[in-house]
């Protein structure tokens, strides 16, 4: 399943839906992870906010491709697709184990393919090696056997992106 | 000199950032101000904190190898306030994660840099700390030890008039040496950043962790879930189970 978070406008909802089997929008209308480890302790891979997110870990859990679409934020992912990220622990349980020669949590959902990430806006150079460094780490925390970082220079180029 | 210290975790209490900045603070001189960052109805709070202020330091846990949305979004605020009222703040971090490498806080303590870079502010670096949630757990264990060593006097003051018993100190002093052992990496670059700020100088990035073996401190992150699970019932809705 390829899956495709974005916080794009209503404009691209079109080509998001046509170029995915799952579309998650990040336009912000829900809450910030509490940090509270419910998502592993209480009801695993559910969250007890009852927003758009509550199921995310189910989604992103099960995506072979999970293609993130975002706006450059000094290098990281724009506020509203990291709710979305941070929200989505549940994917792991809480035990813990070695990956890549550093500990990690198992993973709920076993391997995954592609992270891919798509980055939008002015970024320099050391954005862009912050934005390389953190897709190649979520990879390996989340299971994924291979990250790439696209940086467009025009959202014109968007489609051939994905 | 002012030093706003921002506690940047999501958690009402008893997080790992505001030990770290706890003990942060011990080594700062000059006014110290604590702030904590939760939601947005904090962000005008803090920035009025700011325009005073020669040093920030933010303390916050890495949430999925970055910085956490909501600070995140006070950031972005941050920059234009900084912008509009030409700030100029020397910016330090304290990061801290569950996994034992300190070294996995790298990706959060560049968006720092690349923050300050943007804004026009001083990135003078951090500490990234690994097991900080269980080095949070040595503070309660430290006052538990407290506990049991009154405790101890008290009844060998009854039973035999003794107010010094030995073998409750003796015990008290190893325990407690234990505790300051696992957190001595973290006491070493905090006191050292602390003079750093004193001095309005950079500390560069360090990355330091609990002081105890990887297998070790995996095995009881293992039993501390379990035990967690147990407590709230999650062990017996699925725990290990895929989800549809």
């Amino acid at each position: 399943m390829k899956v495709i978070i974005h916080d794009l406008g209503l404009e691209y909802e079109g080509l998001i839906e046509e170029k995915c089997d799952r579309a998650v929008a990040a336009d912000g209308k829900y809450a910030p992870c509490q940090g509270c480890f419910g998502c592993w302790t209480k009801h695993p891979a559910e969250c007890f906010m009852k927003d758009s997110l509550q199921r995310i870990c189910r989604v992103i859990g099960q995506a072979d491709e999970l293609v993130i679409i975002t706006k450059n934020l000094y290098g990281a992912y724009s506020a509203a697709v990291k709710n979305v990220l941070d929200r989505s622990i549940g994917t792991s349980t809480p035990f813990s184990t070695y990956r890549g020669r550093q500990m990690h949590h198992t993973l709920r959902y076993g391997k995954h393919d592609l992270w891919k990430v798509v980055v939008y806006g002015e970024v320099s150079e050391m954005e862009k090696g912050t934005f390389r460094c953190t897709a190649e780490r979520n990879a390996v925390n989340d299971g994924f056997e291979r990250s790439e970082v696209i940086f467009l220079k025009d959202l014109a180029e968007l489609e051939a992106a994905l | 000199m002012k030093t706003v210290l921002i506690n940047c975790s999501p958690k009402k209490r008893f997080c790992a950032s505001a030990y770290f900045l706890f003990l942060q603070s011990l080594f700062i001189g000059g006014e110290k101000v604590n702030e904590k960052l939760r939601t947005p109805a904090d962000h005008a709070r803090i920035l009025e904190q700011l325009r005073d202020a020669q040093a920030v330091v933010f303390g916050l846990p890495l949430y999925v190898d970055g910085v956490p949305s909501h600070v995140l979004r006070f950031l972005e605020k941050m920059e234009i306030f900084c912008r509009e009222n030409g700030l100029k703040l020397n910016v330090y971090c304290i990061a801290n994660n569950g996994f034992i490498e300190g070294k996995q806080n790298e990706p959060l303590m560049q968006v720092f840099e690349n923050f300050c870079t943007r804004t026009g502010l001083a990135c003078c670096g951090g500490v990234g700390i690994g097991g900080g949630v269980m080095l949070n757990v040595t503070r309660i264990l430290f006052v538990v030890q407290i506990a049991l060593l009154v405790l101890n006097t008290v009844l060998s003051a009854v039973h035999t008039g003794n107010f010094f018993p030995k073998n409750a100190w003796l015990s008290f002093a190893e325990n407690t040496a234990l505790l300051l052992y696992f957190n001595l990496g973290v006491l070493f670059y905090l006191s050292g950043m602390g003079r750093v700020i004193r001095k309005g100088a950079a500390f560069g990035k360090k990355y330091t962790r609990i002081l105890i073996p990887s297998f070790v401190f995996i095995l009881f992150a293992d039993i501390f879930f379990v035990i967690i699970s147990l407590l709230q019932g999650g062990i017996f809705r699925g725990w290990l189970a895929k989800k549809k």
